[in-house]
């Protein structure tokens, strides 16, 4: 399956990208620093290129952006978001077994 | 291979794991490796290794990426989000590793499951970890989350002591709870910590003979109760967020009733040979016992396992022979 690379957002575009768009969207927490947040990584460009079209997978860095990580409550990373129609509909704090399946389990729901 | 079969099973694939399987798979042993979460184990959350011989600075995740390669150059299988729930010895000698949804034979097995957090085991604990909603484990991963914020630390040993140093640097008050009324760490550390405490203005507050007995609040943690164990006076403890680093145990739960494990869950072995209670299958890392939980003695037993197998395969009934002096190449 192809890899794709999720797209960057920031404080500034996370409106245009995230709550304003027109299919679910994945939000990665992540930090330079976190290991963790490095090895998920591939999963989640796996995920990003099996949903294309259906799914926008994004990566916030959240030394850089702190607003919108505070804005959401992150307190701990790798955290990812799924986001519907601008409203948080889901959470995966941590990584777990399965990884993948567990990502696909909590996503698939919310595709249309 | 025959008939699906594999030379060795390696449970885990942090250094001890990504060492055995260097070794077995340059000797051209069928390897397959068994992960349940991702390759790393818990050197991915270290940000700066600086002990690892040969390499003066590195962390953990990349060390690992090229771990992992390395193996696979040499044809090692890995299998990730594979998490082995049982094992059982076959009558033929050969053992059986049962996974969620997979089951895999092979001739031997090396152990290096590795350790995680220990957990406090108290109400508010998981439901707030799970959610990512202020408790965590590790302060070096979350402490950055915390700033201008009140966070209470729990434990007495050496990381507990260095990492409520770390959130001293972000937090706006860092209340460090121990259940004895001295500390367990070194010296040098307890020495710098209760100098911290002492400074004018510090952010740090340290409570001796104190214990936690629930982490509370309303969908994120507002609170942490605390119980004096001299005088049993309770009181809720207002915070952000709570890190807790009470040690680490072993990820032995799926090995009762196969090997032989110590009361804390060690695995037990021969230290010299790294041999079970069970023939053919070996330990390697943090989660047998005298284990030193550095990355580079990890590393080592992983290698002395893959050594030692070869052993095992010439001869099986060598399991129950004595450490020997005529082991090696030239005796010892």
């Amino acid at each position: 399956m192809e890899q794709v690379k999720p797209i960057e957002v920031t404080d500034t575009d996370f409106e245009n990208n995230v709550i304003k768009s027109d299919i679910p969207v994945v939000v990665d927490y992540w930090a330079p620093w976190c290991g963790p947040c490095k090895m998920a990584a591939p999963v989640l460009e796996k995920i990003a290129g099996e949903y294309v079209g259906k799914l926008k997978v994004c990566k916030l860095n959240v030394d850089e952006h702190r607003d919108t990580a505070i804005k959401y409550g992150i307190m701990s990373i790798p955290t990812l978001h799924i986001f519907k129609d601008g409203q948080v509909v889901g959470q995966v704090t941590g990584v777990t077994p399965n990884y993948e399946e567990s990502l696909k389990k909590k996503i698939e729901p919310h595709l249309g | 291979m025959s008939n699906g079969v594999y030379d060795v099973i390696i449970v885990g694939a942090g250094p001890a794991g990504f060492g055995a399987a260097l070794y077995t798979s340059r000797d051209r042993l069928k390897t397959l490796v068994l992960e349940k979460l991702m390759p790393g184990g818990q050197i991915i959350n270290t940000n700066r290794i600086e002990n690892y011989p040969g390499i003066e600075r590195i962390d953990g995740p990349s060390l690992i990426q090229s771990m992992q390669k390395q193996v696979e150059n040499f044809d090692a299988e890995i299998k990730t989000g594979c998490e082995v729930t049982k094992l059982e010895k076959l009558q033929n000698g050969n053992i059986a590793v049962y996974c969620d949804e997979e089951n895999f034979t092979a001739r031997a097995v090396i152990l290096a499951p590795g350790s995680s957090y220990r957990k406090l085991g108290i109400p508010g604990e998981d439901e707030f970890r799970n959610a990512g909603a202020g408790v965590s484990y590790c302060g070096t991963c979350d402490a950055p989350f915390f700033k201008d914020k009140q966070v209470v630390a729990v434990g007495g040993g050496n990381t507990a002591v260095e990492e409520t140093l770390h959130l001293t640097k972000y937090a706006a008050k860092v209340t460090l709870i121990h259940r004895r009324d001295e500390f367990r760490a070194t010296k040098v550390l307890a020495e710098e910590i209760r100098q911290k405490a002492n400074e004018p203005n510090s952010n740090l507050i340290i409570k001796y003979s104190t214990v936690a007995t629930a982490i509370q609040g309303e969908g994120k943690v507002q609170s942490i109760k605390l119980k004096n164990v001299k005088t049993n006076e309770e009181e809720d403890y207002p915070c952000d967020g709570v890190f807790i680093f009470v040690g680490m145990v072993p990820n032995t739960d799926f090995l009762k009733g196969f090997v032989n494990l110590t009361d804390k869950g060690f695995i037990r072995c021969d230290c010299a040979y790294l041999r079970t209670s069970v023939p053919g299958v070996f330990v390697a890392g943090d989660c047998r016992i005298g284990a030193t939980m550095q990355l580079a003695t990890a590393v080592a037993d992983g290698v002395v396992a893959a050594m030692m197998l070869k052993e095992y395969f010439r001869n099986p009934d060598w399991w129950s022979e004595p450490v020997s002096d005529s082991l090696a190449p030239g005796g010892w």
